[in-house]
């Protein structure tokens, strides 16, 4: 059934067809080859650093792209996730892949904790409280400086891996398997609640659907990806500190997202991937390097208000009237029903 | 409409050519690096210097790290056999106030993409311990000149020598040592206000702002003071960036306070002057203050701040002979007085000789030479203990206390300073350090 020729006339027809699917495969095989091309540590440490991030903003996107629970206090779970790391791995000596994901899980608990007010709360109500929950935490690391080395936090935590190179793999894959899942998750009928949750919980509610059940899923599933970004960013510069509950964390997550697309879960890691090696590009010319980003901001902001990701992809590829289908911009008539879907001015 | 997307699409594709092409246009030649009429035969030692720019904390590590560099330069540079190393600076701005992975960053690419030899500077403690991980990663010095805790070096030189011996601190004293000083510059002025006031027990109100670094301070300085034959009045935390504190002050007044105890590393510290002297407080202050480290403090309280008195890295006054002269070209140079992280300075010489006594660059050899290095600096004489620690107290390191006395920042300590019995240090160019004249007025007939 999965002969040669069938795959190919699917590669043509399905994938080959829209240029955003050719740009993500790229995208992928870019990263993947990378390595080949250069060992430079400085541009690996960007790549994987941009990884992790990405993790990052998608988790916060799931949340609040997609289920609508705006959270102002995300860097919460990735603190989480980077200090129950650097305390497993110091303390009990486990191995980092057990201690990202155990992280991860200690995330996910606080994803509980911050979701139990979500459901009574809304809006800018529900983002003041998860705002309140970093402090918090914070309050708690400078309470026990013994466990949580305080203000400095805690260092000296096993490297990801013994080289940079295999460092950088570990991100890239971590990202490309968590990144698909999450999409996977978002294009299910699973995914179609938590759409509709965002768009009008009274109306998903009264269609006899637990609401509650799926905001706290939401908001533990958020909790682990974030969970392990921090758990990953923990063991990569081997010390989790105060700075990473800082609101600046919890914002910069916020940027990425809505710079790169929301409610897209590719479009963060677009965000990530353009912003991140562009701030770091700007090092060019220190002096005006916050300057320049920031008008670059500005400018995509007021450019692009979708989004990188959609803008990129509206400007490729267009919705068929009649089956919503998408095809390339060049198409006249749509590769599915045939409709007409251009007219050349 | 098929038009204007392939219009668009055309304009994107030429904006990213121009970024690529400006992208390895600007590898070779980073505008951040100190230009240095670079010939064919010329060698070059790149150092970079580390710390928030546009801060205080990183402007004056690059201002240190360039007198040091102009006047190394100007000297014939390095002299290593037949050959001559000049220094290169390259600014290696970590934005480490604002974001740890940042600061990462930008040591990584101070190597990959700089090509730097070594490090010098570094401030917030949680960016250097991952930035200094780097530096050891690729076998380059990192020599603290900023950061101030003790933990940057113990638990890692002592523990694992082989990866960690490339670091060092020269300055300023641990976190440790300046607490220490801290209590020595109070006691100096208890003696002062007991000699002069005839009060057998002073009063202390401690005032240091909500901030966690000076946590500890708070808890050691309520068990440590009486034991110092002193009476603590009060604890009063402010903001950091409180703009009136003058409810505190009152109080602390009406508590019948001596002195004033206060660590205050924001903008609070202006605030406090300026109120301290503006509402009369008939108290002597004394501290830390790093707004009262910098030339400006007397205008930015209005004047109100004179007679305040800081620790300090540097003072006017000769630890060694190089102390005054630096310390007056660097006001000369930047209209400024040098704070603890111009101790690139004193690190840029001390590397310089190292390598002129090796005789090479070589980051393993220079480690060993630095560690063993007896170094009469500005800064005083530089040893390292052996976690690579400044050494600090008499005949060393000591620091400074300044005082604004008539509009001038003067070192009042070390001043007949007697850490032993039978010793007694005084730097030449030290003053003796003075009540407010509105204290003595105040507690004299009382």
């Amino acid at each position: 059934m999965f002969s040669f020729k069938w795959g190919f006339r699917f590669m043509q027809k399905e994938f080959l067809s829209l240029p955003s699917r050719i740009i993500i495969a790229l995208f992928v095989i870019g990263l993947i080859l990378l390595p080949l091309f250069t060992q430079d540590p400085y541009i690996l440490r960007i790549f994987t650093l941009a990884c992790i991030f990405a993790i990052f903003a998608a988790s916060w996107d799931f949340l609040a792209g997609y289920v609508g629970q705006i959270s102002f206090g995300h860097a919460l779970f990735f603190g989480i996730g980077a200090y129950s790391t650097a305390i497993l791995n110091l303390r009990l000596d486990l191995p980092h892949w057990m201690t990202i994901v155990l992280g991860a899980v200690v995330a996910v608990v606080a994803g509980l904790l911050v979701g139990f007010p979500a459901l009574r709360l809304k809006g800018p109500y529900l983002g003041l409280v998860t705002l309140a929950f970093p402090v918090m935490l914070t309050g708690i690391i400078f309470l026990f400086p013994d466990f949580t080395g305080g203000e400095l936090g805690i260092s000296g935590i096993a490297r990801l891996a013994s080289t940079r190179q295999q460092e950088y793999y570990i991100a890239v894959i971590v990202m490309i398997t968590l990144i698909t899942v999450l999409w996977k998750i978002t294009v299910s009928k699973y995914g179609i609640i938590f759409h509709a949750i965002r768009e009008d919980e009274i109306a998903v509610r009264a269609s006899g659907i637990n609401t509650v059940r799926y905001k706290l899923t939401a908001f533990c599933l958020s909790g682990f990806y974030a969970g392990v970004a921090g758990g990953l960013y923990a063991h990569y510069l081997r010390i989790a500190g105060p700075g990473l509950l800082d609101i600046l964390m919890s914002f910069q997550v916020i940027i990425w997202t809505i710079l790169g697309g929301i409610a897209t879960i590719y479009g963060p890691v677009v965000g990530v991937f353009v912003l991140y090696p562009l701030l770091e590009y700007m090092r060019v010319v220190p002096q005006y390097r916050m300057l320049l980003f920031t008008i670059i901001v500005l400018l995509l902001v007021h450019f692009m208000p979708e989004g990188i990701a959609n803008w990129v992809r509206d400007m490729l590829e267009k919705e068929c009237p009649r089956c919503k289908e998408r095809n390339v911009f060049t198409r006249r008539e749509c590769r599915y029903c045939y409709a007409q879907i251009a007219t050349k001015k | 409409m098929f038009r204007h997307r392939w219009s668009i699409l055309s304009l994107l594709i030429l904006v990213i050519c121009i970024l690529l092409l400006v992208a390895t246009g600007c590898d070779d030649s980073p505008v951040d690096v100190d230009e240095v009429d670079e010939g064919e035969e010329a060698n070059f030692l790149k150092v970079g210097i580390v710390g928030p720019m546009g801060f205080v904390q990183g402007d004056h590590s690059w201002y240190g790290a360039e007198l040091a560099k102009e006047e190394i330069n100007a000297a014939g540079g390095i002299n290593v056999g037949d050959k001559n190393y000049m220094i290169q600076t390259v600014m290696v701005d970590t934005n480490e106030l604002q974001s740890v992975d940042d600061a990462v960053s930008a040591v990584e690419r101070a190597i990959a993409v700089d090509d730097v030899d070594l490090f010098i500077g570094g401030f917030r403690t949680e960016a250097v311990l991952p930035m200094t991980e780097v530096a050891v990663d690729n076998n380059k010095i990192f020599m603290i000149a900023g950061a101030a805790d003790r933990s940057l070096l113990e638990g890692r030189v002592d523990v694992d020598y082989d990866r960690y011996k490339y670091l060092f601190r020269i300055a300023p004293p641990n976190n440790i040592e300046l607490v220490t000083l801290s209590f020595i510059l109070l006691n100096e002025v208890a003696n002062s206000v007991r000699a002069e006031l005839g009060i057998d027990t002073p009063r202390v109100a401690i005032l240091m702002e909500m901030l966690t670094w000076n946590e500890p301070l708070v808890q050691i300085a309520q068990q440590q003071i009486p034991a110092m034959g002193m009476e603590v009045v009060g604890v009063w935390r402010p903001s950091a960036t409180a703009t009136d504190i003058s409810t505190e002050l009152t109080e602390i007044q009406s508590q019948g306070a001596h002195i004033i105890y206060m660590a205050n590393s924001g903008p609070v510290a202006i605030t406090y002057g300026r109120q301290w002297g503006e509402l009369e407080i008939p108290a002597c202050s004394v501290g830390l203050s790093v707004e009262n480290q910098k030339a400006g403090y007397l205008e930015a309280t209005g004047g109100y701040g004179e007679y305040d008195m800081s620790l300090n890295t540097y003072g006017r006054a000769a630890a060694t002979e190089k102390s005054i002269p630096f310390w007056d070209t660097f006001m000369e140079t930047y209209d400024d007085t040098p704070s603890h992280s111009a101790g690139t300075y004193d690190a840029l010489y001390l590397i310089k000789d190292a390598i002129e006594n090796i005789g090479t660059i070589d980051s393993e050899a220079l480690a060993e030479e630095i560690a063993n290095a007896d170094y009469e600096g500005a800064l005083g004489r530089v040893v390292f203990d052996e976690v690579h620690d400044v050494t600090w107290g008499p005949g060393f390191v000591t620091g400074f206390s300044n005082q604004w006395q008539d509009g001038e920042l003067v070192a009042v300590w070390p001043y007949e300073w007697s850490p032993a019995e039978g010793v007694e240090i005084t730097y030449q160019g030290a003053v003796p350090y003075k009540i407010p004249p509105r204290v003595i007025d105040y507690w004299k007939d009382r």
